[in-house]
């Protein structure tokens, strides 16, 4: 409880907390001062004086802006009085002197502050006959924000924002008195990765989305608090709908995951909602090497159900595989391992970045933590490109705690700009740098009495006392984690996959024992439901609620509540799948939200073998064109959803909108119909006559009949120990992070079990064999996400050409100079298993020895140079400057 | 009472009320033959509507949409768009991609006119005609451009 003061506003005394901004402390009182530059998720500045009050001041009554004065006791101002209206009254007439009559056509019109308070604080008429001032009304800041100067009220909340949050300085202002205006520094448009909150912040029409202007008047609009399905952080979003299109998606605060700001991947890359290109009827391709055609719904089904009958009771279930993605929501995810455990009967079920990341459930404890944090390891993760919001945070931290970075990462990524230490690895050898952190730890005499009670203690200690280990920038890096009072790690999934991911997890894990923070270290996962279809049990080898497949009351459990038999051996994991189907081995397949055929031509040639196809998505995707059934989905925009973020926090996505011409359906209810036509007595779909025969349906309808989504949520919410009570109306506008505490009614015994705790146990961290090094690779490959791929979800969006990563190859300067390539040059890369062509990018950030290729490069996917894709990074590559011709 | 009074008393009503049928032979019918002839309308009469264009021919919506917020029937879909500065529609960053008015809807209170802050649409005293189907009835943007073809004169205001 702060301490409360006395003040006198108007004649009144009202007790106020000490130490208040007076703007806050009178709208406790009831009264709503006016107010511009001044916001609460911005630092004071006083540049507006829209604030204007009185304060007695020794005696005297002086004009004083009230967003900069903090209460203190006995402090007396008057916000009614004649004077004080009359200074707010001329302050507006100031600032619409030269503020242009642009209402009518002004994106902010009808949201707009300084309409309002134009209607409640202003004069009413105007003195002002002289012409207005002219200066630039179409200049764009960057390609997403474009600035009208004449509309600009000089607030700074724009140039505040990017200095406090992103610590980009890039706007300032130019000029002075009635010439003022906002402008970016010559040659250095703003880049800032989650520019797009100064439109959210501007108070009026001067700053304004390039995607959105002019599609939308607030108040047709119809407005859906829902998240972001970007990536992992799960931002609360509004989604502004139109005439059932995505006009528009704006921030929506949640203090908890976001604060008040998303990014601009999702404020800006919307428009494959609204995409003509979308699926919108369910196509068949009669006989292999056919046409696809339109089909209905209920021809499209029953040919599904039957042909994956058919190949489990034929060719066995195991057969049979799905693949989902990690950007399904809870609901769709669940159906879909229970449609292949329960109706199939079959553990192929898996998604890209499943069962070949050795992720951690636990996430990140608490987003705002971060802020919190002193020393803040980021190991294999940058943050700035992968989760941008999150990012801010951790500026946040730099700046206002002054928290040090230690940054372990293959390429010197933009936050190596902190103080803190940098030290970067090769792929794949990830160890040699955690083992040489564990290793200067041991050298403290702290931290070997500490250590001294782990078990494993002694025996890491000997092998890593004879490793050859040693990695000078490790020193450092390690006294800084050692000597933090709250630090911080985070790893991110290129640390936990591919051929080293359990040497390369035992590694860190060691180190953060040794440094005495194993309980605050965090696996950051990458995509919007990363952890909600683990948590679902979209994976080969273990349930929904990670009990693994082998668990047998785990699958009694479930096998009461789906009225199936469960099969109890592990599946195929994605890429094994894939393999299986190249074998000949895997004969049905059910792609839903994946596409292994756009990730290079291994991945093709495995679709074209698969007896049967199904591809359930937005799009016509490469792989979709490849197969035999194509179900059109909507978007997590078009019907009810849950998703997990990283810190385990499950949250609403409500439907906002449908387009009423298509017949494209949610996941859920496709999942739903297909149970209901699948033919229902194992055995009957064997010889082709009883295929044509009436079909029996079964028992599935019964245990199938979801009535909406939220219905499923409510079946998860018994078959997934953690999501215990979490239905629809329990996840609220906030969101809940499991495990959560039951209402205090219910016994107030935590729901969802306990947390799995962090490993205790020091561990000889076991590599796998190295990769294949030899002259003919000479260099590694790293690769990673960034924010603006070539994804086909951003691909719609226009602007999202302009500002994605260019089609390139990041090389270190050195390393080019030897290969004598040149910036912009077009150069082959390749590996063991194929070969990718892009242009040169030399880059400082790249490590010596390495080259760097993001993922899902338009027309250049990295997936064609891994032998496969759960080899992640650290695959031999060379490069050679393509041949004319 | 006798039979032949009632007669004579028929009788007399019949001659007078033909009396009426007869004079109206001789006069001036009042049906209109519209749209043959023209129709006598009121000044202030509100017809269908019509967007209006500077005498540059640019079109003077600027697709702010607030016609469609003031129209009390839901008559009015505006769609905006940003303007090609190289080849603009209308003066302004802003205009209307989509205009239609639904005439089936729309009870010509005027209110579209009134809100309006560039005066692009007008109620023109134009009467519409019948149409075979109702979509033909929802007026699209370049019909609405088009000045209304309509045989009407101008009364003196009474
Ligand atoms: S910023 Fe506000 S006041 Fe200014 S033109 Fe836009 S709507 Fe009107
Ligand atoms: S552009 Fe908007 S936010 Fe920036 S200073 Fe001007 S009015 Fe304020
Ligand atoms: S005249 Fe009235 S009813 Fe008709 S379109 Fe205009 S505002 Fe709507
Ligand atoms: S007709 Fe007038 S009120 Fe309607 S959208 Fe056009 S400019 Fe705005
Ligand atoms: S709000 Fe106080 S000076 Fe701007």
């Amino acid at each position: 409880m702060p301490d409360l003061v006395t003040i006198t506003i108007d004649d009144v005394e009202y007790q106020v907390p000490n130490g208040m901004l007076l703007t806050d402390a009178a709208k406790l009182a009831d009264i709503d001062i006016p107010v511009f530059c001044s916001h609460p998720k911005l630092d004071p500045l006083g540049a507006c004086r829209m604030c204007l009050v009185e304060q007695d001041v020794r005696g005297r009554w002086m004009i004083v802006t009230a967003c900069t004065i903090r209460v203190a006791e006995g402090l007396k101002f008057r916000y009614a009085s004649e004077a004080a209206v009359q200074a707010r009254e001329d302050t507006l007439e100031f600032i619409l002197i030269n503020h242009p009559l642009d209402c009518p056509i002004c994106d902010k019109g009808g949201e707009c502050p300084l309409q309002d308070q134009t209607l409640k604080h202003g004069p009413g008429a105007s003195e002002f006959q002289e012409i207005k001032t002219h200066k630039e009304k179409r200049y764009p800041i960057s390609d997403l924000i474009m600035l009208d100067q004449e509309r600009c009220i000089v607030c700074w909340r724009c140039i505040r924002y990017l200095e406090e949050w992103e610590d980009k300085p890039q706007l300032g202002l130019f000029n002075r008195g009635g010439e003022t205006v906002i402008d970016f520094f010559p040659e250095q448009p703003v880049d800032a990765k989650t520019s797009g909150n100064i439109i959210d912040l501007c108070p009026v029409g001067a700053l304004t989305n390039r995607v959105s202007r002019f599609r939308y008047r607030p108040w047709e609009l119809k407005r859906t608090k829902s998240i972001c399905t970007h990536c992992s952080q799960g931002c609360n979003v509004r989604l502004d709908a139109r005439i059932h299109q995505l006009r528009r998606v704006v921030a929506s605060e949640n203090m908890a995951v976001n604060d008040e700001w998303i990014c601009d991947k999702g404020r800006f890359m919307h428009a494959f909602v609204d995409a003509p290109e979308r699926l919108t009827t369910p196509m068949i391709r009669d006989h292999k090497g056919g046409e696809l055609r339109e089909a209905g719904w209920d021809e499209a089904l029953a040919l599904t159900a039957q042909r994956l009958a058919f190949t489990a009771d034929v060719q066995g279930p195991a057969a049979v595989g799905a693949i989902g993605s990690a950007k399904l929501s809870n609901e769709a995810a669940y159906l879909l391992q229970k449609l292949m455990r329960g109706l199939v009967g079959s553990n192929n079920v898996d998604h890209r970045g499943g069962a070949a990341v050795l992720a951690d459930p636990r996430g990140l404890s608490n987003m705002r933590d971060v802020e919190q944090a002193d020393v803040i390891v980021l190991a294999g993760v940058d943050p700035a490109e992968e989760q941008p919001v999150l990012a801010t945070f951790i500026r946040r931290a730099v700046r206002r705690r002054g928290a040090k970075l230690v940054i372990l990462h293959p390429r010197k990524i933009e936050d190596t700009r902190y103080p803190g230490a940098y030290a970067s690895y090769t792929p794949g050898e990830e160890t040699a740098l955690f083992d040489s952190l564990s290793k200067a730890l041991l050298k403290e005499k702290v931290v070997q009495e500490r250590a001294a009670k782990l078990p494993g203690y002694a025996e890491l200690a000997d092998w890593l006392h004879s490793a050859a280990v040693g990695d000078p920038a490790a020193a450092d890096a390690a006294r800084l984690v050692l000597n933090a009072k709250r630090p911080l790690v985070l790893y991110g999934p290129a640390v936990v996959s591919g051929r080293n991911a359990a040497a390369n997890r035992s590694s860190l894990m060691n180190f953060a024992l040794l440094a005495g923070c194993a309980e605050r270290t965090y696996y950051l996962a990458p995509e919007a439901n990363s952890v909600g279809v683990r948590d679902m049990g979209l994976l080969p080898a273990s349930l929904p609620g990670h009990a693994l497949v082998g668990d047998l009351p785990a699958r009694e459990r479930l096998e009461r509540l789906w009225g199936a038999k469960l099969p109890s051996d592990a599946g195929l994991a994605c890429d094994e799948m894939l393999s299986a189907a190249a074998a000949g081995k895997l004969r049905a397949l059910y792609l839903v939200g994946s596409d292994p055929a756009s990730q290079g031509p291994a991945g093709m040639a495995a679709l074209q073998k698969v007896d049967f196809l199904v591809v359930q998505d937005l799009f016509l995707t490469e792989s979709a064109k490849l197969a035999d059934v194509v179900l059109p989905a909507v978007s997590w925009a078009e019907t009810d959803g849950s998703f997990t973020n990283l810190e385990r926090r499950v949250q609403r996505a409500p439907k906002a909108l449908a387009n009423p011409h298509s017949q494209a359906a949610a996941d859920w209810l496709i999942f739903t119909e297909l149970a209901k036509v699948w033919p229902a007595v194992s055995g009957e779909a064997k010889t082709e006559a009883s295929r044509k025969s009436k079909r029996k349906i079964g028992d599935a309808p019964r245990l199938w009949s979801y009535a909406n989504a939220q219905a499923v949520l409510d079946e998860i919410s018994r078959a997934v120990s953690m999501y215990d009570k979490l239905t629809w109306a329990a996840l609220g506008d906030e969101g809940k992070q499991w495990p959560w505490e039951l209402p205090k009614a219910e016994a107030g015994r935590p729901a969802g079990g306990a947390l799995p705790t962090a490993p205790r146990r020091l561990v000889i961290p076991e590599r796998r064999s190295a990769s294949q090094v030899g002259a003919d690779f000479p260099y590694t490959l790293a690769t990673g996400r960034v924010l603006f791929d070539g994804g086909t979800l951003l691909r719609q969006t226009e602007v999202a050409g302009k500002v994605a990563a260019p089609v390139a190859v990041g090389i270190n300067p050195a390393d080019a100079a030897r290969e004598k390539l040149a910036e912009g040059q077009m150069a082959t890369v390749s590996s063991a298993s194929g070969q990718l062509t892009l242009a040169i990018h030399l880059d400082e950030a790249v490590r010596p020895g390495t080259l760097w290729i993001p993922y899902s490069l338009p027309g250049a996917p990295v997936e064609t140079l891994l032998t496969s894709a759960s080899d992640g990074a650290g695959v031999r590559v060379r490069i050679a400057s393509q041949k004319a011709g | 009472m006798s039979g032949l009074g009632d007669v004579l008393q028929g009788a007399a009503q019949i001659a007078g009320a033909m009396g009426v049928t007869l004079k109206q032979l001789t006069k001036k019918p009042v049906t209109v033959e519209y749209p043959e002839e023209p129709i006598a309308v009121f000044p202030r009469y509100r017809g269908r509507h019509m967007l209006r264009k500077y005498d540059s021919g640019m079109e003077r919506c600027i697709g702010c949409c607030l016609c469609e917020a003031a129209c009390p029937t839901g008559a009015i879909f505006v769609d905006a768009a940003e303007n090609d500065p190289a080849n603009p529609h209308s003066p302004g960053e802003r205009y209307a991609k989509t205009y239609e008015v639904n005439l089936l809807r729309c009870v010509f209170c005027g209110d579209c006119e009134e809100a309006c802050p560039v005066e692009a649409i007008v109620l023109t005293q134009a009467i519409p005609m019948p149409e075979q189907n109702r979509r033909s009835f929802i007026l699209t943007k370049e019909q609405l451009l088009e000045a209304p073809d309509s045989n009407i004169a101008i009364r003196p205001e009474a």
